[in-house]
């Protein structure tokens, strides 16, 4: 590769090369910014071979994680020796070992999409009318490990585009709420400047914010992962979104969730989730959040999703009370329940019995097709 | 927004990144290499900068010292959420407006004419988006704030604007810029920006200093501290750095520790004076405890 720095034209089919490589190595740049590449680099020159690599990245990150992972690429690409394959470089199969909470409840999930043999494969694609169809409606309790990475990035992706068609909603609805002077004005010239035709505008958009509170406890272990996915594509996508975990106490985790990547997301929660022993306390951990955190993110355009199932050790009277405070500081207030993606559960614990009046919303959590029911709720 | 042009050597053209490099430090700001490459770059290449990193570490204060490099005019947009063309480019001066209908009320014109006078320039409010495309003299700087507090909507339309360098205003017509103006804009990463938009940026991440680097800054800002006490805050809020806070203290965090203990009259740190000044670290309440728990003592024996 050094022969490249003398030759011009070669330099150029390079830099192209390299803007290729990065891409298929994690950076997310594209056709627009190889050209700024090959500007940039027009403009620096390659006399200087950090100021040439200062200038490509300048031109092909465009995130923290690209920053950091510019350099080593730049390095394996551009250096004549050839490097041992930098173990970095390669997409590790997708592996998530979360630790929430004491050693009654551990959860491990590997999703080895990688490393399915092609029978496999093709028994995957066969068994079912439609894949995803299937995938949509399997209890997330139920699934079976062949399936995770693939019910895994079924789910990203459509949550993903809902969050986005749900950021993007406030624009359309379209109520006369405002007065628009510029057009009223306009209208009241003939009448010497009394504004007697009004004309009105649209209504000043509202942004909702959202509040997750996730049951993390051990009978919630099967679901809670997924439904952290579900978090961390909303917290994406939403300025406004704060994620709380709960079991005997309350960890928010809001800001670990707004990573690129999902699988640093969860590393840092295992290492920020207490060591949480014994039995669910849903109303306990409601009032620490109340007291704590209530006057920050309980606001009257808050929508507070509760994901639990509804099994408490705690006293129900305590979660009806802080229910209510909650429920009267907030516009709406969503209950999921896995259970309800049962048939035949009733909500007949005393615990969930006591919390029903308060809730707005009181709907099933148990497979994606339920979570991306919530579109129209929210 | 200033526009004072000085006798720095390279009025409006900025040769060498060493150079630009020289000219930050002449200026109070200590720029690495790569800092210049990207400005660099960005001035010549007619490309918008994005500035990203957390809070306190010189984002907004590169657009101005870039300005003044320049000799230009430094235009400051900051956004937040609800951001919308009014208060972004521009808005008509209805008050005023009203009262020359009145006063006109009796006057021979027709109606189209009276229009015509009432959405003139005379009656544009310029806004920061508006008044950098009409710059006569020179090429300004545009500084748009904390894009990331902004919506998404905003982020389109400023897409646009960074294209074409042109607004249509329909009583007035389209006006597109004399000069095309630099642009940086910086982001807190409190959401992901549009990957459009991060697609016509140049990037850069600005992290925290290392130990050398944020010596020279305080060195550059304070220049009359005494060293001993400048090493040892720079200690101290690097260790804090190290401890998991929710808000880590940035640069103008150290620079305010350094100023906050020589309005006390002290030269060295000690238990006492950090307790006085912990809120020049820590930000919220949660961090002042988490700090605490970490033992002050043990940080600052640390730090000497």
């Amino acid at each position: 590769m050094t022969a490249a720095r003398d030759n011009p034209d070669q330099l150029g089919a390079g830099i192209v090369a390299f803007c290729r490589f990065a891409h298929s190595h994690g950076l997310s740049n594209g056709m627009q910014q190889t050209l700024t590449a090959l500007q940039a680099a027009n403009a620096v020159g390659v006399a200087d071979w950090h100021r040439f690599s200062l200038a490509l990245r300048a031109a092909l990150c465009s995130s923290q994680e690209d920053w950091e992972r510019f350099d080593g690429l730049f390095a394996v690409f551009w250096t004549a020796e050839q490097s041992q394959p930098d173990s970095r470089n390669h997409q590790s199969p997708l592996r998530c070992v979360t630790n929430l909470e004491s050693s009654a409840s551990r959860l491990l999930i590997h999703a080895d999409g990688g490393n399915a043999s092609p029978a496999e494969h093709e028994a995957k694609l066969v068994a079912g009318a439609s894949p995803h169809r299937r995938l949509r409606k399997v209890d997330f309790s139920e699934a079976p490990p062949t399936d995770l990475a693939a019910l895994e990035q079924l789910s990203l992706r459509l949550l993903r585009r809902m969050s986005i068609r749900l950021s993007r909603r406030t624009k359309i609805e379209a109520r006369s709420d405002y007065v628009d002077l510029r057009r009223s004005i306009r209208r009241s010239i003939a009448q010497g400047g009394d504004p007697i035709k009004l004309a009105w505008k649209g209504r000043r958009r509202e942004k909702k914010r959202l509040v997750i509170f996730l049951d993390i406890s051990g009978s919630m272990n099967l679901y809670s992962l997924f439904l952290l996915r579900f978090a961390y594509v909303l917290q994406k996508h939403f300025q406004r979104v704060h994620t709380f975990l709960f079991s005997t106490g309350v960890v928010e985790v809001s800001d670990l969730l707004r990573t690129r990547k999902l699988s640093e997301a969860l590393s840092g929660l295992s290492q920020r989730a207490p060591e949480w022993s014994g039995g669910t306390r849903i109303g306990g951990s409601l009032r620490e959040l109340n007291q704590h955190a209530g006057r920050r993110v309980l606001t009257s355009s808050s929508f507070f999703i509760i994901l639990s199932d509804g099994w408490d050790t705690g006293e129900p009277q305590l979660l009806a009370q802080e229910l209510q405070r909650t429920r009267a500081r907030v516009r709406k207030l969503l209950w999921l329940n896995p259970l309800l993606g049962l048939k035949d559960y009733q909500p007949i614990t005393r615990g969930m019995r006591a919390a029903l009046p308060y809730v707005d919303i009181f709907a099933p959590a148990h497979n994606l097709e339920s979570l991306l029911a919530l579109e129209r709720y929210l | 927004m200033m526009s004072p042009s000085h006798d720095s050597a390279s009025a409006g053209e900025i040769k060498e990144i060493d150079g630009l490099v020289q000219e930050f430090a002449r200026l109070g700001y200590v720029a690495d290499i790569a800092l210049a490459t990207a400005i660099y770059l960005g001035t010549h290449l007619h490309k918008p900068i994005l500035i990203e990193g957390h809070a306190g570490l010189g984002k907004t204060e590169v657009a101005k010292v870039l300005a003044e490099a320049l000799g230009t005019r430094l235009i400051r947009l900051q956004c937040y959420e609800g951001l919308d063309i009014s208060s972004a480019v521009y808005e008509w001066n209805y008050q005023k407006q009203l009262l020359a209908i009145k006063l006109q009320e009796k006057s021979e014109r027709t109606i189209a004419e009276k229009e015509k006078q009432i959405f003139s320039r005379e009656f544009l409010l310029q806004r920061p988006l508006l008044l950098s495309i009409m710059e006569e003299n020179a090429p300004p700087v545009l500084l748009i704030d904390e894009i990331d507090r902004a919506d998404e909507a905003f982020e389109a339309f400023l897409l646009e604007l960074l294209s074409d360098f042109q607004i249509t205003v329909p009583e007035l017509g389209t006006i597109g810029a004399k000069h095309t103006p630099h642009v940086i804009l910086t982001s807190n990463r409190s959401r992901e920006l549009s990957d459009a938009l991060k697609r016509r940026c140049l990037y850069h991440w600005i992290d925290y200093p290392s130990f050398e680097k944020e010596m020279k800054i305080v060195r550059a800002r304070l220049p009359g501290v005494e060293e001993a006490l400048s090493r040892q805050v720079v200690r101290l809020v690097q260790a804090v750095r190290r401890l998991d806070l929710a808000k880590p203290p940035g640069v103008s965090e150290t620079l305010d520790c350094v100023q906050a203990a020589m309005a006390l009259g002290k030269n060295r740190l000690d238990l006492e004076t950090v307790e006085q000044t912990l809120g020049c670290l820590v930000k919220t309440m949660e961090d002042g405890a988490a700090l605490k728990a970490s033992g002050i003592e043990s940080l600052l024996s640390q730090s000497n």
